[in-house]
């Protein structure tokens, strides 16, 4: 009699998700599916509301990458209002320094919290430590000299977000054209040199350092179960500038391979072009690909990942990450990366990277000037804009179309929890046949869930995101045999 | 017995939790906002913010009390309540949230300190994304604030209370 397995819900990450594995008569994996059960609402919720609301009310889909929300709406009001990037008028050079100011500190925060509040429990403590201790409070009891330096490290990236947006959440800071305040010179000194309870730029350096040495420790001693954890097959995707590298806040689109062949590069205002979108009546995360290759084989990986793969080198500036990531580049001899616990190896890469590039932008006097928003020309208003960021998990997109009166009449969002939803599948699925295959007894251990979670935890996803939710949700796994009927579940 | 003036200290943090976009999540900001207007305890640092981070954590530990205020659905309490809090791990911690008692253990646990804490929590009835009270939870506010002030000398001894 063939089995089904589920897991909901799944621990650890934001939002309510629920795994289901289904197995044959055989004993074999035949289906893992991560089912993400929460409702859609932001993208309705919105209409009706005067344009220039939409970064400031979109943001609040989430309280972890709110800015990556508000810029990307911003450069998509840009687009409205007819300055900017769509224009070809460049963006005046205070403003987008002062978002991407804002956009790298939070990148800095929001690496820090998935990555040591979530992620080194479990390589400090092991998969198999009970979830009681492979926790962020397991690890204020084992290492609290380590959680000092990272409350310290998270502490300073809301400060600098709180620099540039007003409030440590969901301020707000961009305006169609540009942003509403430079940075203080004393609120630019404070950052960088830190005060009483707020660590120096310098230490922010030091600290962000930590995030490879743990990896690579954890790496040292347990590489053949980390190398072959989920190692999964998935095109790679992120924004590029005009030398191919990774651009945070602007550039184009560019899918690679694994040999890291160009499949695809697109500019992001054609994105509907590109890529479609499947549903599935199971979850109400939709599975975006790449019209051309189809679902199966056009389905992209975002978000730390696919960053390091897509890009062949960071900011001449920036010689710490950019020596983490070629030591990154080498361990797969130049093909991509589809080992899905390296995306924590990345992950921490992007952490030290965020501080080289908030140390430029700290020391640039641009900050400090006055021109903060491009007016735009009469007539320029086009009603519809598009922008695109890198955020934390990965590529943001939000569109937007208004009124003649300046109402949003259709908002559609693209989450980069949305862009990973088929290769958190795949995940699942190889997790689930590394555990489950071939035995007997298919019940749901510890051991398996924490696999599971740990695999989807990688990818840090926001359901909540994903799913523009509006309610608060709490993961599930069940097994269910060939006839539906559930022959194990156990609730996180 | 403690009073709201032990509060009125540099050395004291009044942290409202909570989300006025989500009605009476608001609630707690609600009180924070009282307080403002009736000019108690000027001298603590008042803060405003939607959940608690590990970071907090620092925050309290140079703090010799702290007064949080936040909204709640417990079905034990009718409208408000008092309650003194004590450090204890616990396994809340999510990324978005973590609990207060976590918190001051953290606190301890890195800082070798931990400040006196209290919880004022008010009772509401909607979580939807809409501003604005709902009426029930703003008689709630409204018993508390009035709680506070029937045992109270304002501007002389501050607001006295005993546990609800």
């Amino acid at each position: 009699m063939s089995r089904k397995l589920i897991i909901d819900p799944v621990s650890k990450i934001e939002g309510h998700g629920k795994v289901v594995v289904q197995m044959d008569d055989n004993n074999q994996v035949t289906d893992a599916k991560l089912h993400v059960v929460e409702f859609r609402g932001f993208e309705k919720f919105i209409q009706g509301h005067p344009y220039w609301e939409a970064p400031m009310l979109l943001q609040r889909i989430c309280g972890i990458c709110f800015v990556s929300h508000h810029l990307c709406g911003a450069k998509a009001l840009d687009d409205m209002v007819g300055v900017g990037y769509s224009t070809n008028t460049p963006m005046l050079p205070t403003p987008e320094k002062i978002r991407r100011l804002g956009h790298y500190a939070q990148q800095l925060q929001s690496h820090v919290t998935a990555y040591f509040y979530c992620i080194v429990p479990d390589m400090l403590f092991g998969m198999d430590a009970a979830p009681q201790q492979r926790n962020v409070v397991g690890l204020v009891e084992a290492d609290p000299e380590l959680v000092k330096r990272v409350v310290a490290l998270r502490k300073w990236g809301q400060e600098g977000i709180k620099s540039v947006l007003g409030k440590r959440m969901h301020g707000i800071s961009s305006v169609p054209g540009g942003v509403n305040q430079n940075l203080s010179q004393a609120a630019r000194d404070r950052l960088v040199n830190g005060d009483d309870g707020l660590i120096s730029l310098d230490q922010v350096l030091e600290y962000a350092q930590d995030g490879i040495k743990i990896f690579k420790d954890f790496h040292e001693k347990n590489r053949a179960e980390v190398d072959a954890f989920a190692e999964v097959p998935a095109l790679n995707m992120c924004l590029v500038n005009n030398k191919g590298n990774v651009d945070y806040y602007h550039g184009h689109m560019r899918i690679v391979d694994k040999d890291k062949n160009i499949v695809q590069e697109l500019d992001y205002h054609d994105y509907l072009d590109y890529f479609s979108e499947a549903t599935e009546d199971w979850s109400y995360m939709k599975f975006p690909f790449l019209k051309a290759l189809g679902r199966e084989s056009g389905s992209v990986r975002v978000g730390p990942l696919a960053r390091v793969n897509v890009t062949k080198a960071y900011e001449d500036n920036c010689p710490l990450a950019n020596a983490a990531l070629e030591e990154f580049h080498d361990y797969t001899k130049g093909k991509a990366n589809d080992m899905t616990l390296h995306t924590n190896w990345a992950r921490a890469i992007e952490i030290l990277h965020s501080a080289e590039q908030i140390k430029v932008l700290l020391n640039d006097p641009d900050l400090q000037k006055q021109q903060l928003v491009l007016t735009p020309a009469d007539n320029a208003w086009t009603g519809e804009g598009i922008g695109v960021v890198e955020a934390p998990r990965g590529t943001l997109l939000h569109h937007y179309r208004a009124s003649k009166e300046g109402n949003i009449t259709f908002a559609n969002l693209v989450v980069a929890t949305t862009q990973n939803n088929t290769v958190m599948n795949r995940t699942v699925r190889s997790v689930a046949d590394s555990y489950l295959g071939g035995k007997a007894q298919a019940e749901i251990t510890e051991g398996l869930m924490n696999a599971i979670e740990v695999g989807i935890r990688a990818y840090d996803p926001c359901l909540s995101c994903a799913t523009h939710a509006m309610g608060q949700m709490p993961l599930i796994i069940t097994v269910l045999d060939a006839n539906g009927k559930k022959i194990d579940e156990k609730i996180r | 017995m403690i009073t709201l003036a032990d509060y009125n200290t540099e050395s004291s943090l009044i942290y409202g939790i909570g989300n006025v976009g989500r009605q009476d999540d608001g609630l707690g900001w609600a009180f924070i906002d009282w307080l403002e207007e009736q000019s108690i305890c000027p001298k603590a640092d008042i803060m405003r913010h939607y959940q608690l981070h590990l970071e907090d954590a620092d925050l309290i530990s140079y703090k010799k009390q702290v007064l949080f205020v936040d909204a709640t659905k417990a079905p034990d309490v009718e409208t408000f309540q008092l309650e003194k809090m004590k450090a204890k791990m616990d396994f809340s911690f999510s990324s978005h949230a973590i609990s207060i008692p976590s918190i001051m253990a953290t606190c301890r646990q890195c800082f070798d300190k931990v400040p006196n804490v209290q919880l004022l929590t008010i009772k509401g009835y909607e979580w939807e994304l809409q501003e604005g009270l709902t009426s029930m939870a703003k008689q709630n506010l409204d018993i508390a604030t009035e709680f506070f002030r029937q045992h109270s000398i304002f501007n002389k001894s501050g607001i006295t209370y005993e546990k609800a």
